[in-house]
């Protein structure tokens, strides 16, 4: 990874350029966050070249109502994120997507990708993995499920048949344990 | 502070940045987290916990995806628009605008000639129809008038057809005063009908026996009679026939049954078909024949 090459800004100034419609911010958001977005996409789509065309379609969508993100409400990346995972969860819902993929079984998306090894780790959080995995496996497991592959959290309590409390206070401790990790 | 302590406790602002809650929610949240610094950088840590944790999950996009994408966002801005972009990026994104065009304008070519092709198509139906319909039209005249023809052509034939028969009877009785075997027999009215008479000519040789339409003075025979010729030989009637009379008969002479000798002929009004002997008061014409 040539660090030289790619576009940083500061969130501040992605999101005047955004807002401004300057093809800069589109360069600089596809330079920090195309891997993480299509991270999310192809935990939900499998297929590469669809969760490309959804990756495709989120920045399309981002460009457009880049008037309606309001800064004050949250991160420009959990904006975007939302967007990312509302188009790919609409895809597979869809019907022609129903009727002509062969598809994966949503459940082992994640394991699927990873086994494919096309997961990259950004230079600036090396040795992120062993942190990650180091998560204990029934928190990151119902963080995953709702984080990563689209269900709502009232959906994962009824997939695992655990309470509503409990799978809340999971992915919370998820999260905590996450957050530790990252600081 | 205890509030808002138990507040993030909860756990709702994890699921508020998971996008789990309802609008109304959200808009709670949304509401505590202006009113309490303490819960906006606790949602704040809470995303960048996230985005970290979905950078660490990244999947790399193939080659050549960003140009494709920004070419896609290229499109959409506003036609005319100059592009602002920093000398930072400018090498990178530069055959961007050219690029797009391109793909737009060889787009609208392929849609103009395709309609091109269609109005062609439309024209060359309309073109087609207009000659199969005249083509029909003229096809149906070129049928009747084959019928026309062929309708003149058969009267022709029934007019060449009857002036032949016309011709060859007027030939024979041309010919009968050349041939002495050739006998003219007048038969006149009885008083039956006093104005009646006839002509039969006979062949004493060739036994041949005629009668003459055109010289015939006889009344129309009705559709259940029928006039029926006999010659008396040594005094007993022997048939020759049976013959109509119509006012439009076609034929001068009618050929009737052949006799080798004869005194007389006459002719009875019988039923149709004749009889076997002749009805005597039905009687019409007689006339001997003379040596």
């Amino acid at each position: 990874m040539a660090p030289s090459k790619k576009i940083s800004l500061s969130e501040e100034d992605l999101v005047l350029a955004l807002k401004s419609r300057e093809t800069i911010a589109v360069q600089a958001l596809y330079d920090m966050y195309s891997g993480a977005l299509l991270g999310v996409i192809s935990r939900i789509v499998s297929q590469q070249e669809i969760a490309e065309d959804l990756l495709q379609e989120t920045f399309v969508k981002i460009w457009n109502s880049a008037e309606q993100y309001d800064a004050s409400k949250g991160r420009l990346f959990t904006w975007m994120m939302n967007i990312a995972r509302n188009l790919a969860i609409d895809k597979v819902r869809s019907k022609d997507f129903r009727n002509t993929s062969k598809n994966q079984d949503i459940e082992n998306n994640v394991d699927f990708i990873d086994a494919q090894s096309k997961v990259t780790f950004n230079a600036d959080i090396l040795g992120l993995k062993d942190l990650v995995t180091a998560l204990k496996p029934e928190f990151k497991h119902v963080l995953d499920m709702v984080y990563f592959r689209g269900y709502t959290h009232v959906e994962a309590a009824e997939e695992l048949d655990l309470p509503l409390g409990t799978v809340k206070t999971r992915i919370r401790m998820a999260i905590m344990e996450l957050r530790k990790n990252f600081n | 502070m205890e509030e808002v302590r138990a507040y993030i406790e909860s756990g709702i602002l994890e699921l508020y940045v998971l996008g789990q809650l309802s609008a109304e929610e959200q808009r709670e949240v949304e509401d505590m987290a202006a009113k309490y610094a303490e819960i906006r950088k606790e949602i704040e840590a809470i995303e960048i916990a996230m985005e970290t944790y979905a950078m660490s999950n990244a999947v790399l996009p193939s080659e050549g995806l960003d140009l494709k994408i920004l070419s896609a966002i290229e499109v959409l801005k506003t036609p005319g628009e100059a592009p602002s972009l920093p000398t930072a990026i400018t090498e990178k994104t530069v055959t961007e605008p050219v690029q797009a065009p391109l793909v737009t304008a060889a787009y609208d070519s392929r849609i103009r000639s395709l309609r091109i092709a269609l109005a062609a198509c439309a024209a060359l139906l309309l073109i087609s129809l207009v000659a199969l319909y005249s083509a029909h039209h003229e096809l149906s005249n070129a049928q009747n008038q084959i019928l026309a023809l062929n309708r003149q052509n058969q009267s022709f034939a029934a007019t060449v057809g009857y002036m032949k028969q016309n011709t060859a009877d007027l030939q024979k009785l041309a010919d009968m005063p050349a041939d002495p075997n050739w006998k003219t027999v007048k038969l006149a009215g009885t008083k039956m009908d006093p104005a009646a008479k006839m002509i039969v000519y006979w062949h004493t040789t060739g036994k041949h026996v005629m009668v003459d339409n055109s010289k015939m003075a006889l009344p129309a025979n009705d559709q259940s009679h029928q006039y029926q010729l006999w010659a008396l030989v040594n005094g007993k009637p022997v048939d020759l026939g049976v013959f109509d009379v119509k006012p439009d008969t076609a034929h001068i002479l009618i050929n009737m049954k052949e006799i080798s000798g004869a005194q007389a002929f006459a002719v009875t009004l019988e039923k149709r078909g004749g009889s076997v002997s002749p009805t005597m008061n039905q009687m019409i014409v007689m006339g001997g024949v003379s040596i």
